[in-house]
C-alpha cells in the first residue's frame, strides 16, 4: 500500500531527465494501477529474502584490475531475471553460476527484448523480475526513462567505461558487438567493398545488390545513430537512396536475409555478423563473409546489458550477480561462445573479428538508443517498412 | 367437444409449468453468459487507458498517414481474398468427409484439418524454404519451383493454414442436420447441386459464416505470415510501435483495427442468421462411384502440401541432429506434458464457457445480449501481443496472485480463443430443435436433466468442434504464453520459438514434430468422441 502512495514521487526522484510525455505516461498509468489494484501488490516486495544485508561488494570490489569469481561474494537463493538475450548467449553462464554456487539458482524468462520491457512496463511496482538482461542497450535505456531500474553499485559502474554503460548509473554493459556487412564471396571481394557506410547508398555498383531487415531492433538502432551523428537529412537521404536508388530488398528476419546473401539472391546485407557467423557454421563452404564500415554509424557498437530493477526483491543479490559478468570469467565467456567483445579495460579481445581499436567505432551516449520514436518515424515517411 | 375441453385443461398448466422454468433457465443462461462475455472483454478495457495517454499530435499523423490507408486496404483485401478461399475450400471438404462414402473417412477427416496445428509462421517458413531457386523441394524436384511469397503468398499460406475452421464448423453442422430433407429433394427430383443451394445450404449456412469469421479475424490479426511473406499489413504497423516501446500507439492502431473486426462482426452477422430448426436424422452417403479415387488423391496431395512439407522438413533436420551445442533448448518430455496440460485446460473451459455465451447469441432476444455475444470475437481480432500485454498489466496489478500462473494463462487463451467455440456452439444451438427440449420438460424431465440427457447429446458435435479448435490453437499459441507462462515452464512452441529466435533451427525441429504429432493424435480422438455422440 505504501508503495503506491510513494510512486508518484520516486519516479520523479529517479528519472529526473525523463521528459515531459513519459512523465505524463507514468502519472496515467500510476492513477490507473491504483484504482485497479488490490493493495496486495504493495505487500510483496519487502526484499527480506534478499540474503544480502546491502548491494556494497560482498568480496572483492569489481572495479579492480583482473577481478575473479573467486574474488567475490558467494551467490546463494533464487533470483529472477527477465532475459532479452537468446539462451543459446545467456545460458551457459547461467548455468556456469548454478554449478558454481550449489545454493544459487536463477529462474530466468525468456522473450524479445521489446517484449519484456514492455512487460516490465505494465508490470511496474508489481514486478516479480529483479534483474533485466537486454540483448541491446536500447530496451536498457527505455527502462531507466520509464524510471524502473534503480543506481547500481559504485563499484560496478566505475569498472565500466563510461561509453559502454549508463553515464548516471543505473545500467551497465555487458558485452559488446558492431553492426556489420554480410557479402556473398563469389561476388565481391573484401577489398571491393567500401568502408563508408554512405558508399552503399551513393555506389551505382550495388543497385539491386543491397539487403537489409528493417523490423530488427539493431536496424533500428543504427538509424537512431545515423540521425544523432548525422543529423536527419542525411539520414532521410540514405534511406531514400538505398530504396530509390538501389532498389534494396527487405527481409523480416535476419537468417532468412543471410540465407539469402549466403545464395546469392542479394549479394550484400546491411546485417549483424552472427547470422553470417551461424550459417558458416552450419555450411563452412558457404559463400559468406562479413565486413565492417569505419567510424561511421554503419559499424555501430552496441552492448548488451543488465540493469537491477528498482522494485527488485533481491537487489543486493543482484548487485552480487552483476559483478560476476563483469569478472574475468563472464568476460570470457562473451568472447569465447558468443563472439563479442568485452566491456571492461583489461579482459583482452582476442576473437576473429577486427579489434575495437582497428574499427573505430563512433562513441555517443547509448542512452540515445532508448527512442526510437525519431527513427520509426523516418523510416515509415520513407516507407522502409516490413 | 367435452373431451378436448378436458385435454385443454390439461394442457393448460403443463405449458404454464413449461414457460416459467424455462423462463427461468433462460434468464439464467443469459445472465452467465453476460457475466462470461463482460469478464473476457475486460482485458480491452486496457486498450482505451493506454491509447488514451498517448500525445494527440503524433496519434493523429499515426492514425491519418496515408499509409495507414494503404496498410489498412491491403489488409481488408488480404482478409477478404483469405476468406473466400477457405470457404471455396472448407465447405466441399466438409461435404465429402461429412455426406459421402469418401473411405478411411475419419482418417482423411484428420488430415483434412490438421494444417489447423501448424502454427502459420511455420508453415510460411516452411513454404518459402522448400519453393524458389535455392528451396529444398527445387533441389529434390530439380525443376526450379516458382517463389512464394508477397500478397499471393501469404493468402496462399493464410488459407492453406485456417480453412480447416471452415471445415470442422461446416462439418458439424452437416453432421446435425436433417439429412432426410435433403434425401426429400432428390427424390423430388432435383438435381444434387440444387438439393445443396436450396435445402443443405440455407442449413448450414450459419456454420459456414462462423468458420469465416474466424478466418477472417485471424487473417486480420495475423502478423507473422504477411511479414513473412514481405507484405505491410496493419498489424504490422503495431508491432512497429510495440517494437519501440510505444505500447500506447500500439494500443491505438489496436483500437483501429477493432473497428474492422466490428464491420467483419456486423456482416458476419447479417449472413450467418438462423434458418428454421430441425430433427437429427443422417441420411444415407452419397456414393462418390468413380470419383472416390480424385477425391482422396486431392486431400492427400492437400495434406502432403501443408502438413508433411513442414514435417518432412522437419524430420530432416530431426535425422541432421542438433549437435548438442545449445543444451538448454535441448527437447524435454515435460514441455510437451506442459503444452497438452495447458491446451486441454483450455479446451475444458473455454467449452463450458462458450455455452452460456452460444446461447445468449442464439437465443438470446435483445441487443444487448448479441452485442455481447458478438463482444467476445475481439479478443481473436487482435494480435496475440496486445492481448497478452493486456493481461501482464491486469493480472500483476489487480491480481498479483494469479499473475504467472496457470489459471491467468488459461484465462488469457479463452480470452483470445473462446469465439472458437462459441461459434460452433452457437451454430448447433440454433440447429437444434428447441420443441425436443421442450418435449423432455413437460415429461417433468428437470432443466439439468433436460440439458445433460437431451440437449447437449444434440449440439455435441458443435462443442467438441469448439473445443477442438480451442485445443489445438492453444497448442501453437505463442505471444501470450510467452508473456504469461509460469517462469520456466517451457511449453513446445516456446522452444521452438527460442531455436528459431537464436538460428539453432535444428532444436526447433523435434519439438515442433511433436506438436504436430501430438495435436493430430488429440484432434482423432476428439472427432472419434465426436461419432460417439459423447
Amino acid at each position: 500500500m505504501v508503495d503506491e502512495t510513494t510512486s508518484p514521487d520516486r519516479t520523479i526522484e529517479t528519472a529526473g531527465q525523463s521528459t515531459e510525455r513519459t512523465w505524463t505516461r507514468r502519472r496515467v498509468l500510476g492513477t490507473a494501477g491504483a484504482a485497479l489494484a488490490t493493495g496486495i501488490s504493495g505487500c510483496l516486495g519487502s526484499g527480506s529474502d534478499d540474503p544480502f544485508e546491502s548491494d556494497s561488494p560482498q568480496g572483492a570490489p569489481i572495479d579492480g584490475e583482473g577481478i575473479t569469481w573467486d574474488d567475490l561474494g558467494d551467490l546463494e537463493g533464487e533470483l529472477i531475471v527477465y532475459s532479452g538475450r537468446t539462451r543459446d548467449q545467456i545460458d551457459p553462464l547461467f548455468a556456469k553460476l548454478e554449478e558454481t554456487y550449489p545454493d544459487f539458482s536463477i529462474a530466468s524468462d525468456y522473450a524479445s527484448n521489446e517484449a519484456q520491457l514492455n512487460s516490465l512496463t505494465e508490470e511496474g511496482d508489481a514486478t516479480p523480475a529483479d534483474v533485466f538482461y537486454t540483448q541491446s542497450s536500447g530496451a536498457l535505456a527505455a527502462l531507466k526513462e520509464a524510471g524502473l531500474a534503480r543506481d547500481l553499485p559504485t563499484d560496478v559502474v566505475d569498472a565500466v567505461p563510461e561509453s559502454k554503460r549508463d553515464p548516471d548509473g543505473q545500467w551497465t554493459g555487458a558485452s559488446g558487438r558492431v553492426r556489420a556487412v554480410q557479402f556473398n564471396t563469389e561476388t565481391w571481394t573484401r577489398d571491393e567493398l567500401p568502408t563508408d557506410i554512405f558508399a552503399y547508398a551513393e555506389d551505382e555498383r550495388f543497385a539491386g545488390e543491397l539487403s537489409t531487415r528493417p523490423n530488427s531492433g539493431t536496424f533500428r538502432s543504427f538509424i537512431v545513430a545515423m540521425l544523432e551523428l548525422e543529423g536527419e537529412a542525411r539520414t532521410r537521404e540514405w534511406v531514400r537512396a538505398l530504396l530509390e536508388d538501389q532498389d534494396v530488398t527487405l527481409y523480416s528476419s535476419g537468417s532468412q536475409q543471410a540465407e539469402a546473401v549466403a545464395n546469392g539472391d542479394v549479394s550484400v546485407g546491411l546485417g549483424n555478423q552472427y547470422y553470417a557467423a551461424r550459417i558458416i557454421g552450419n555450411r563452412p563452404d558457404a559463400p559468406l563473409d562479413v565486413t565492417f564500415t569505419q567510424d561511421d554509424p554503419g559499424g555501430l557498437f552496441n552492448v548488451s546489458g543488465t540493469a537491477i530493477l528498482e522494485d527488485a526483491s533481491k537487489p543486493n543479490l543482484a548487485a552480487e550477480f552483476v559483478r560476476h559478468i563483469l569478472a574475468v570469467e563472464g568476460q570470457a565467456f562473451f568472447v569465447e561462445t558468443n563472439g563479442e567483445y568485452p566491456v571492461v579495460d583489461g579482459v583482452d579481445y582476442d576473437g576473429p573479428l577486427p579489434s575495437l581499436a582497428e574499427l573505430e567505432p563512433p562513441t555517443f551516449d547509448l542512452n540515445a538508443l532508448g527512442d526510437l520514436e525519431p527513427a520509426i518515424d523516418l523510416l515509415r515517411e520513407e516507407g522502409m517498412t516490413v | 367437444m367435452g373431451a378436448l375441453t378436458d385435454r385443454v385443461t390439461e394442457i393448460g398448466p403443463a405449458v404454464g409449468r413449461l414457460l416459467r422454468t424455462r423462463s427461468t433457465v433462460h434468464l439464467a443462461a443469459l445472465l452467465m453468459g453476460s457475466v462470461i462475455a463482460l469478464l473476457v472483454v475486460s482485458p480491452l478495457l486496457w486498450l482505451f487507458l493506454r491509447a488514451g495517454a498517448v500525445d494527440l499530435t503524433r496519434a493523429a499523423e499515426l492514425v491519418f498517414a496515408p499509409r495507414t490507408f494503404e496498410i489498412g486496404g491491403r489488409s481488408i483485401a488480404l482478409v477478404v481474398a483469405t476468406t473466400l478461399a477457405s470457404v471455396a475450400m472448407g465447405v466441399p471438404l466438409a461435404v465429402l468427409t461429412a455426406r459421402t462414402d469418401l473411405p478411411a473417412k475419419r482418417f482423411f477427416t484428420v488430415v483434412i484439418a490438421l494444417p489447423l496445428v501448424v502454427p502459420s509462421y511455420i508453415g510460411a517458413f516452411a513454404f518459402v524454404s522448400a519453393f524458389g531457386r535455392h528451396g529444398e523441394l527445387t533441389s529434390v524436384v530439380g525443376l526450379e519451383l516458382p517463389r512464394i511469397d508477397g500478397f499471393l503468398g501469404a493468402v496462399l499460406v493464410i488459407t492453406l493454414y485456417t480453412y480447416p475452421y471452415v471445415f470442422l464448423t461446416t462439418r458439424a453442422a452437416l453432421r446435425s442436420m436433417d439429412a432426410s430433407l435433403v434425401e426429400a429433394a432428390r427424390s423430388l427430383d432435383a438435381s444434387p447441386v440444387d438439393a445443396f443451394r436450396r435445402v443443405t445450404f440455407p442449413q448450414i449456412r450459419p456454420a459456414i459464416s462462423a468458420g469465416a469469421l474466424l478466418v477472417a479475424l485471424y487473417a486480420l490479426s495475423d502478423f507473422g505470415t504477411p511479414a513473412f511473406m514481405g507484405v505491410s499489413v496493419f498489424t504490422s504497423a503495431i508491432y512497429t510501435e510495440y517494437e519501440a516501446f510505444n505500447v500506447g500507439y500500439a494500443a491505438l492502431l489496436s483500437i483501429q483495427l477493432l473497428t474492422l473486426a466490428g464491420v467483419i462482426l456486423y456482416i458476419e452477422s447479417k449472413t450467418g442468421q438462423a434458418h428454421g430448426e430441425t430433427e437429427r436424422h443422417h441420411g444415407t452417403p452419397i456414393p462418390l462411384g468413380r470419383w472416390r479415387y480424385p477425391a482422396m488423391a486431392v486431400v492427400g496431395l492437400l495434406g502432403a502440401v501443408t502438413v508433411l512439407l513442414p514435417v518432412g522438413l522437419f524430420t530432416l533436420w530431426v535425422l541432421r541432429g542438433t549437435g548438442g551445442a545449445v543444451p538448454s533448448l535441448a527437447f524435454q518430455p515435460q514441455h510437451a506434458v506442459n503444452s497438452v496440460t495447458f491446451a486441454l485446460l483450455a479446451a475444458l473451459t473455454a467449452s463450458a464457457m462458450a455455452l452460456p455465451v452460444a446461447y445468449l447469441g442464439a437465443r438470446g432476444t435483445s441487443r444487448i445480449a448479441r452485442v455481447l455475444e458478438r463482444g467476445t470475437y475481439v479478443g481473436f481480432a487482435v494480435p496475440g501481443i496486445v492481448i497478452g500485454l493486456a493481461l501482464v498489466f491486469l493480472g500483476s496489478t489487480t491480481v498479483p496472485w494469479l499473475y504467472r500462473t496457470v489459471p491467468l494463462l488459461v484465462f488469457a487463451y479463452v480470452v483470445r480463443f473462446l469465439p472458437q467455440a462459441v461459434g460452433t456452439t452457437r451454430s448447433a444451438i440454433v440447429q437444434f430443435d428447441n420443441q425436443v427440449a421442450e418435449a423432455a420438460r413437460t415429461l417433468n424431465a428437470g432443466p439439468w436433466r433436460t440439458f445433460r440427457q437431451v440437449i447437449l447429446p444434440g449440439i455435441a458435435p458443435g462443442v467438441v468442434a469448439g473445443g477442438t479448435l480451442v485445443f489445438l490453437t492453444t497448442m501453437k499459441e505463442l505471444p501470450a504464453t510467452l508473456m504469461l507462462q509460469p517462469i520456466g515452464r517451457d511449453t513446445l512452441v516456446t522452444i521452438v520459438w527460442a531455436a528459431h529466435e537464436s538460428l539453432y533451427y535444428e532444436y526447433a525441429a523435434l519439438p515442433a514434430l511433436i506438436l504436430i504429432v501430438v495435436s493430430g493424435l488429440s484432434m482423432a480422438v476428439l472427432l472419434s468422441q465426436e461419432e460417439n455422440g459423447f
